[in-house]
């Protein structure tokens, strides 16, 4: 395809937000010829995908800190390789620590982890490769479902027959034994696909961990099955999850994208906000920067949420006001805040023994579903839990390029921080929520607070502010059976195209969803290149 | 030689006698076994003190389907359903007090919060036709997806039709109900808190969840749902109690020939080979079945009922992961005289209806954090209706009952908690407490109190953890994964035994639903013959 002859647009796309998403469909639609500018509001693109300079010569990642979701088909046709990334795994996928000094570690081999699971209980050591094979084999159902494109609830056509017809044989090649089990496990609540499998409560808090991460559900919510399940589908990660980190932190996937995209013509503006989507005739015909300036297009792709995408860059006369009442509802109110410390050495983790591997992977600080659940107790009633769950990394074990040699980086996400705070606000909150998280982590890696030299913690509010995710909300929208492929975002406007012609959304809060896995960025583009050969 | 009958059914709850009369009415010589004195399960009227009869547990109706009504001609064998007048919500100065007359109702809701009785109206309108789209449901036989059967899914192709065909406003509030929490739901509309706290409790109402947890807005329909001669949205007590339901469909399954036996304990299912043909009464009576259907819940039937060796094993591993979590208790009381409300005085209409203890949703949610943890609700969500106002011959003149519904009381208590019989006092204690906040003088009123914990729940009515729905209703533990998935059509890999109990779809309350369908089901597997 090539940019269409007489066209009077500047851009046959324009796609706002530079996070991985929108550079994903960016890159597949340069690659198709088409006339490519992606409007990056802040001046770095990236997102939550951003490396950024924590203190000078330590570097660290922004947001997101590993990139293991990453959808092999994206990486292969952007040839991202080529662009310069480069995807490090550890052999330690995730090690839960307890303050007795035991921990639950999850490595890449399968039998390792079962020795690792032996300290707590044989039976569940015996249990584990059975539980991996069965989540492997729903994962990879779900797998077809995440790279599919909703069908159209309302006049399925060919193609949508098409993609029922394969999901449909996936699902019979299954078994059904296996067909009932994945019906069964999806509106789950984790605490009980976990609990049906394991007895220790230190393993099951460990894995389920996984069905809340980023969401404003605890262990015992109903649809936390479907999100864990959801982690594993499309890559390799299985019971454990996958681990990955790109070397130079998650920029490094932000510039090989951003690479990607130009190399194929395209264009990348930071600095650029756009405030609105312009449009005539019902139909979107560009959008308007703050600045003042107007740049056309045959299409405007969002990549921001959709919650923001409808109710603040859309005329709400051309939306509706029952439109405007059902984006207004997506609920994307966040949970999640962020931690990077500046590390003078090592921490010494009670239950590593010492061990720098055992830390390379996901650090999960989570005692089991009992606390878990506490935790998110509190942020029912806006409050933070005294306990929360962290899940930290130290990318510089395996990528000592962030940082001076013998320092440290390390990324902490802190779960269950409510944006609506019942009392004070982020503002007045941040630095004690940065006491609190190191408090927590000292408990298992006495003397780490001793180790930081630079401390930088973002609030929910900061997340809304700096990366303009509404309400802080990590995911664009809560994840879990409310949200979820055919109603993502909303029931009618799951097939990426929103309530207003030639105005598409690419971002997380498009199936399949949030997570660094460029699912939403390359569905998205397949739909757009869709309609426009239909339209020639 | 012992007595033989084409079917015996397995306890003389109200979905037991509903396939009884069914099957007798295909002309079938059929026999129900009930453990206890009377008849009813869960649906019974007993006099616990002398003079003053109760509903013991279950002790509203709404979604009896109509069909059964008809079918077995109930009102002729005396079932009637007294009106409930709306919902009374104390609070602590004021109250929210929603009645049946639409135009008070609206103005009641204005006082709290003009965009909430605007919302109400559009609410309400929608809600009945997202129950109209979803009542086929309740009389549809759940398929496999285990198996590719055409037949099976036949009815749900028409269901997914006509899902296809709503308007896309609906089929986005259809999935929200079917997905979200109740508070959420919820929230899209009102700002009102106890508006949307005692809306919400509909949606917890014998589940192990909380307002707040998703999977709860489905059961907001279930009040759109019920049909009482034909009008929506009515809750209604039954004449006399639920006992009085049960004891129509019994009267009504005998006038059909069927015979039933009470204070007849089954012990176990006997089996022929593979085969089910008949039961053993405690005592070691021994009764030929043609087929045996069993009313008790999964538990119950294969665990105890039947040899667990002629199980499959998969079969087997789901019944053992089956989940029940009791999550509610019940406290009756005998007063000398009606309760004031502190927010309210007097005695007024709003005693006429259902009392909802659920100020906030915040309140109901904190309830549900108790029980998460293994602690009965320190201030419990009480649903309280007095059936004397409506129906006097409960009780002696110018007395009163009362009936709490109480949730939460898990049946698992946490460690250090004893059993329930050692919680017993202190669950009744925290019900009174919690009613004296609004009721100062209740204590003064009460002549007799009765607390049930879903132990005794257990025992005495043999519900499995006190599940007043024979096992939880999430779900994963609907439809066609109800019971067991890939079993959810009232067959068992026990040829010869069925399931029709609450156990199965479409799940508990006083439907009916089950023991119809399951006893249809018991005909066209047999082609109407008797085996």
């Amino acid at each position: 395809m090539s940019a269409v002859p007489g066209s009077a647009a500047a851009y046959d796309a324009v796609v706002i937000g530079a996070g991985h998403n929108g550079l994903i469909t960016a890159g597949y639609l340069a690659k198709s010829g088409l006339r490519t500018l992606v409007l990056e509001r802040s001046e770095v693109p990236g997102g939550a995908t951003k490396t950024i300079e924590l203190a000078p010569g330590v570097r660290a990642p922004a947001l997101a800190h590993t990139v293991g979701r990453l959808r092999r088909s994206v990486l292969r046709d952007l040839d991202l390789t080529r662009h310069g990334l480069h995807l490090i795994r550890p052999e330690v996928r995730a090690f839960a620590p307890h303050p007795d000094g035991r921990s639950v570690t999850f490595h890449a081999d399968l039998a390792r982890t079962s020795e690792s699971l032996r300290t707590w209980s044989a039976a569940d050591a015996e249990a584990y490769a059975g539980f991996d094979a069965r989540i492997r084999a729903i994962a990879s159902f779900l797998a077809y479902i995440a790279v599919s494109t909703p069908a159209d609830v309302k006049a399925p056509s060919v193609q949508d027959a098409v993609m029922g017809m394969r999901l449909g044989r996936a699902f019979q090649g299954f078994g059904s034994r296996a067909r009932r089990e994945a019906l069964r496990s999806l509106p789950m609540a984790v605490a009980d696909l976990v609990g049906e499998a394991f007895e220790s409560d230190a393993i099951r808090g460990a894995l389920a961990t996984r069905g809340v991460q980023y969401a404003a559900l605890g262990p015992w919510s109903a649809g936390s099955a479907a999100v864990f399940l959801f982690d594993s589908a499309g890559n390799s990660g299985g019971a454990a999850g996958t681990t990955a980190y790109a070397r130079g932190g998650p920029g490094a996937l932000t510039d090989a994208l951003v690479a990607a995209v130009r190399g194929f013509g395209g264009d990348v503006r930071t600095g650029a906000e756009v405030v609105a989507v312009t449009e005539r005739a019902g139909k979107a015909t560009g959008v308007a920067l703050a600045s003042g300036e107007e740049i056309s297009a045959r299409t405007v792709v969002s990549g921001t949420d959709p919650k923001r995408t409808l109710t603040r860059f859309v005329d709400p006369v051309v939306l509706g006001p029952h439109m405007m009442w059902r984006a207004g509802n997506i609920r994307t109110a966040g949970v999640v805040s962020k931690v990077n410390l500046a590390l003078s050495g090592l921490p010494r983790f009670a239950a590593s023994g010492g061990d720098a591997s055992s830390l390379a992977g996901r650090i999960v600080i989570a005692q089991g579903i009992d606390a878990l659940e506490r935790a998110f107790d509190a942020s029912k009633y806006g409050r933070i839990s005294d306990e929360p769950y962290l899940e930290a990394t130290i990318p510089t074990i395996c990528d000592p390029s962030l940082a001076p040699e013998g320092t440290h980086v390390m990324s902490v996400v802190v779960q269950w921080t409510p944006y609506h705070l019942r009392e004070g606000d982020w503002d007045a909150e941040r630095e004690g929520l940065g006491d609190l998280v190191l408090k927590t982590l000292e408990q298992y890696a006495p003397g780490l607070s001793d180790l930081v030299t630079t401390r930088q913690v973002l609030t929910p509010l900061d997340l809304e502010r700096d990366h303009g995710l509404t309400e802080g909300g990590a995911l664009h929208g809560e994840p879990g059976l409310e949200n979820f492929f055919a109603w993502r975002p909303l029931m009618g406007h799951a097939r990426y195209r929103m309530p207003l012609r030639g105005l598409y959304l690419c971002g997380s809060g498009a199936h399949p969803g949030g997570g660094v896995t460029g699912g939403p960025g390359a569905n998205a583009a397949r739909e757009i290149l869709l309609d426009l050969k239909r339209s020639r | 030689m012992a007595k033989r009958y084409d079917a015996v059914i397995i306890g003389g709850g109200h979905n037991g006698l509903v396939s009884a009369a069914y099957l007798a009415k295909a002309g079938w010589s059929t026999l129900v076994l009930e453990r206890r004195h009377v008849l009813g399960g869960a649906a019974v009227t007993e006099e616990v003190f002398p003079g003053f009869r109760f509903s013991v547990y279950s002790y509203v109706v709404s979604l009896l389907r109509p069909e059964i009504i008809r079918e077995l001609n109930l009102p002729r064998y005396g079932l009637e359903i007294l009106p409930l007048d709306g919902t009374f919500t104390p609070l602590d100065e004021d109250y929210l007090w929603r009645v049946n007359d639409h135009g008070r109702t609206m103005r009641e809701i204005r006082r709290w919060s003009a965009t909430d009785a605007e919302a109400y109206e559009e609410y309400g309108q929608l809600m009945v036709e997202m129950a109209r789209f979803i009542k086929p449901i309740l009389s549809i036989l759940p398929p496999d997806p285990g198996r590719v059967d055409p037949r099976e899914w036949l009815p749900l192709v028409g269901l997914a039709k006509a899902f296809r065909d709503l308007p896309e406003k609906q089929q986005a509030v259809f999935v929200q109900l079917m997905t979200m929490s109740a508070a959420d739901f919820l929230e899209q509309w009102f700002e009102t808190d106890p508006l949307k706290a005692t809306m919400s409790a509909s949606g917890i109402i014998g589940t192990f969840q909380g307002v707040r947890s998703p999977g709860t807005a489905y059961v907001l329909l279930h009040h759109y749902m019920g049909e009482i001669d034909g009008a929506f949205r009515a809750w209604g007590i039954p004449k006399g109690g639920t006992g009085g339901i049960s004891n129509a469909i019994a009267d009504a399954a005998r006038s059909l020939g069927v015979e039933i036996r009470t204070e007849a304990p089954v012990t176990r299912v006997r089996m022929d080979g593979d085969r089910a043909n008949g039961v053993v009464l405690d005592g070691g009576e021994e009764i030929d079945a043609g087929v045996v259907l069993s009313s008790l819940d999964v538990k119950q039937t294969f665990l105890r009922l039947v040899d667990p060796s002629v199980l499959p094993d998969a079969f087997r591993t789901e019944v053992e992961r089956y989940k029940f979590r009791g999550s509610s208790g019940k406290v009756n009381l005998a007063l000398d005289g009606l309760p004031d409300f502190s927010c309210l005085p007097g005695v007024g209409e709003h005693l006429r209806g259902a009392v909802s203890f659920s100020p906030s949703l915040e309140y109901m949610e904190r309830a549900y954090d108790d029980a998460k943890y293994g602690h009965f609700s320190a201030r419990p969500y009480i649903d309280m209706i007095i059936p004397t106002l409506v129906d006097p011959s409960m009780a002696p003149p110018g007395k009163h009952i009362i009936s709490c519904f109480v949730q939460y009381a898990p049946y698992n208590l946490a460690d250090g908690l004893g059993t329930w019989d050692d919680q017993k006092d202190a669950f009744g204690e925290a019900v009174l407490s919690t009613i004296e906040e609004r009721v100062p003088k209740i204590r003064d009123l009460i002549l007799h109190m009765q607390v049930q914990t879903p132990l005794d729940i257990e025992r005495t009515v043999g519900l499995s953890e006190g599940n007043i729905f024979q096992g939880e209703l999430s779900l994963e533990q609907l439809f066609f994964n109800r019971p067991v998935p890939g079993w959810a059509r009232y067959k068992t890999p026990v040829r010869g035994l069925y399931m029709n109990g609450s156990a199965t779809h479409p799940g508990g309350g006083i439907m009916g639903a089950n023991g119809r369908l399951a006893a249809l089901e018991v005909l066209r597997d047999t082609k109407g013959r008797a085996a």
